[in-house]
């Protein structure tokens, strides 16, 4: 493989689903690795947070922490969540139904834990 | 949600042979008996070692699946089935964080007295080594 999607459709606290995805894709960034966010997945986006009051690093430390993963969200997710694109970090690409999905499809493999 | 998988599929033929696969990995975050994930990467796995190397990766809660010792009252013992992946030359391994987190000692070697033997406990690189070395990836994840 030369590429991986890793997908995360889970809110990134709460679970240890988002840090799980996260340190799968940082180990992975000899390949091509992105990360789609979808559904409750796109919190992770966010701006602002504080995983401290949870006792949890701040999950989105870790897109910061690794440039060589791109990072996509779902557009309608976030719209149908009232997130506007001004509230989440500046790494992140917008992208809608078809282009998420040929971003999966452009990937050698799909990963989702 | 069961998930997936190369995007080009498996690549089964109607002689039940795959022509393609030469290293399969299979990648697993259940725990032993809450879905049948881990009976189903068994039989995927013991079928794909006859024409191909096989890889498994144990991430999150399936570090519980090589708990030797279980004894669960109506299902079969998962620890086992991934023994016998190990014997028949599947590499199964289970992430070192995952596994200290929830109370597996790893020696030096990576062998743990808590598992079944066969199953190390190693670094998560090397979940990433198997996918960058595997032409199919399948992860079953809920």
């Amino acid at each position: 493989m030369r590429s991986a999607f890793y997908l995360l459709d889970v809110a990134p606290y709460g679970s240890e689903k988002a840090y799980g995805l996260l340190n799968a894709s940082a180990v992975s960034i000899e390949m091509e690795v992105t990360l789609g966010l979808y559904a409750d997945g796109v919190y992770l986006a966010l701006a602002g947070q504080d995983g401290q009051a949870l006792a949890a690093p701040t999950m989105s430390d870790t897109i910061y922490a690794y440039p060589e993963i791109r990072v996509l969200a779902h557009e309608p997710s976030l719209a149908r969540r009232g997130l506007l694109c001004e509230s989440l970090i500046e790494r992140v690409e917008l992208v809608d139904d078809a282009d998420f999905l040929q971003r999966i499809r452009a990937a050698e493999c799909l990963i989702i834990l | 949600m069961p998930q997936t998988l190369n995007t080009s599929g498996l690549c089964w033929n109607t002689s039940n042979r795959c022509d393609k696969l030469k290293t399969l990995t299979i990648i697993l975050t259940d725990g032993p008996y809450i879905s049948e994930y881990a009976e189903m990467a068994y039989k995927i796995a013991a079928k794909a070692l006859q024409m191909a190397q096989v890889n498994v990766f144990l991430y999150l809660d399936a570090v519980h699946i090589p708990k030797r010792g279980q004894k669960p009252s109506v299902l079969g013992d998962a620890g086992h089935l991934f023994r016998d992946l190990a014997q028949r030359g599947a590499i199964v391994r289970a992430c070192v964080r995952c596994a200290a987190a929830r109370g597996y000692a790893a020696g030096d070697d990576g062998t743990s007295p808590d598992y079944e033997q066969g199953i190390l406990i190693t670094s998560l690189y090397d979940m990433a080594e198997m996918i960058k070395n595997s032409d199919q990836v399948i992860s079953l994840s809920r």
